[in-house]
């Protein structure tokens, strides 16, 4: 990361100095520091026409927990993750009212029959395929999920948004939640000794010295296995944020980078907004894709446990 | 104003550390489980039941629509079924009327000419036998007839020779002759 801020380093220089009088702005274009800005978390939010506005840090709301230091300041990600599920709450609860309305005798139409496709899709395709009998108790979970997931993905490709789910610790809190409610119910569903099944493994017909073998060796594998699942969950999402935004803010960095050049800019400007364009179409599929993953990918966990033998 | 004077970064900004990119935040953690909690508490109660809800209560409406289609579908397919087979069956019915009553004019034909060829036949043999009758009453009568032209040519021969007795015999044998053989009357 450190390598980012130097990867422009010589064109940067040279930036620096024709840049003799920067009237109102502090110091050289920074690639790097334009990144960071853009997707790292602080506790400031840039709005348009005001700019920055820092947050103030609440004292009272740090403290300890059993070694962890836990800040409850608000920051722009804090702000971003309340903001999309004020966003999804509002949506859904729409869409809910719309289609559940008494006596709607037609079909419900635009956002509402939008979403209702998307919950049905959900609820036939993921719950009941991958999570399959009993599976009525977990579409709410697998619902939320998706719509708070994909609303955090496309704030980040608003104007001065930014998507919490470019953050690892909001992709690995949902994770955790997901690895506790994977475990849970399949505890639930299993009981005790069914639960033991699937952390001390031993293939059925095995017997005597193979059989503590293969417990031996099947053991580290299984637990690891329960901890890989929401592992790859968090950093998936996380990663595929994160790297999105890099590369549009890359693309449109080009442009400040090479603004000082008089007989490419223009050309580097028209090349950085066709990709820059291009790769936002892109960021929107995948904002769709990776909420579905992590939606279907709980489903599926959730069932492989509760179908475990 | 030249364009590397212009800096997206806003002056006023703090440029956070990549080195927090990978570290976790709990803080935020602890933001997101209060958030997601909330959500799917509010979204549980106030947007997938009653959507969910709604959502079986369209399915099973529809569901009924479709049973309610295909039952009456069904029993339309059955009265068609058997308005067909009423039709039929009175199409049979009438065809064997027809055939019946064919048949039993037939029947009344071939009796009728039945009779009608007795009765003619009753007829021709009781004119045959009146004929026969007839005709016999006529050989009679012509026999008798002869007999007695033949008695008065004997007469008359007899009254004038009579004396013949050759004459005699020649009458007596004649008569004989007819009497016996009958053969030139009948």
């Amino acid at each position: 990361m450190i390598g980012m801020t130097r990867i422009f380093a010589p064109l940067q220089e040279q930036a620096a100095a024709q840049d003799t009088a920067a009237a109102g702005h502090e110091g050289p274009f920074n690639l790097g520091d334009m990144l960071a800005h853009h997707i790292l978390n602080a506790p400031e939010y840039e709005l348009p026409f005001i700019g920055a506005v820092h947050f103030p840090h609440w004292d009272w709301a740090v403290f300890q927990l059993g070694g962890l230091q836990v800040d409850l300041s608000p920051t722009k990600h804090m702000v971003l993750l309340l903001l999309a599920a004020v966003i999804t709450a509002a949506m859904t609860l729409f869409a809910a009212r719309t289609v559940a309305r008494p006596g709607a005798g037609v079909a419900p139409r635009g956002l509402a029959n939008a979403i209702e496709t998307v919950v049905v899709f959900l609820r036939d395709d993921l719950c009941k395929e991958y999570i399959g009998h009993g599976y009525q108790r977990f579409v709410p979970l697998i619902l939320t999920l998706f719509f708070f997931i994909l609303t955090m993905n496309l704030l980040g490709l608003v104007p001065w948004g930014g998507s919490a789910t470019g953050n690892l610790a909001v992709t690995a809190t949902l994770a955790v939640i997901v690895f506790l409610v994977i475990e849970i119910s399949g505890f639930l569903t299993l009981g005790f000794r069914g639960y033991m099944k699937t952390i001390f493994f031993t293939p059925p017909g095995t017997s005597g010295a193979i059989k503590y073998l293969m417990l031996a060796i099947m053991t580290p594998v299984e637990l690891l296995g329960k901890f890989t699942k929401p592992f790859a969950l968090a950093v998936r999402l996380f990663a595929n944020m994160t790297a999105g935004h890099m590369m549009i803010f890359t693309l449109i960095g080009f442009i400040f980078i090479f603004g000082h050049i008089a007989f490419v800019r223009w050309a580097v400007a028209a090349g950085s907004f066709v990709f820059v364009s291009a790769i936002l179409l892109l960021e929107l599929l995948i904002a769709f894709i990776q909420a579905y993953i992590f939606a279907m990918l709980s489903a599926v966990f959730i069932g492989l446990m509760r179908h475990e033998h | 104003m030249t364009a590397a004077g212009f800096n997206p970064v806003p002056a006023a900004a703090e440029v956070p550390s990549w080195d927090s990119l990978f570290a976790v935040d709990f803080g935020l953690a602890v933001w997101t489980v209060l958030t997601f909690g909330a959500l799917l508490f509010v979204l549980g109660k106030f947007a997938w039941r009653p959507l969910m809800a709604a959502l079986d209560a369209r399915e099973k409406s529809i569901q009924g629509d479709i049973d309610e289609a295909k039952r009456q579908r069904d029993e339309a397919e059955a009265l068609l079924a058997e308005y067909r087979e009423q039709l039929a069956d009175g199409r049979r019915q009438a065809q064997a009327l027809v055939a019946e009553s064919r048949e039993a004019a037939e029947e009344l034909r071939r009796e009728l000419e039945a009779k009608a060829r007795d009765e003619s036949r009753v007829i021709l043999a009781n004119a045959r036998r009146e004929i026969e009758r007839e005709r016999d009453a006529a050989v009679d009568a012509v026999r008798r007839e002869a007999v007695e032209v033949a008695m008065a040519a004997a007469s008359r021969l007899v009254d004038e020779r009579l004396d013949s007795e050759r004459d005699r015999k020649l009458v007596t044998d004649y008569i004989d002759d007819l009497a016996g053989s009958g053969g030139a009357w009948t």
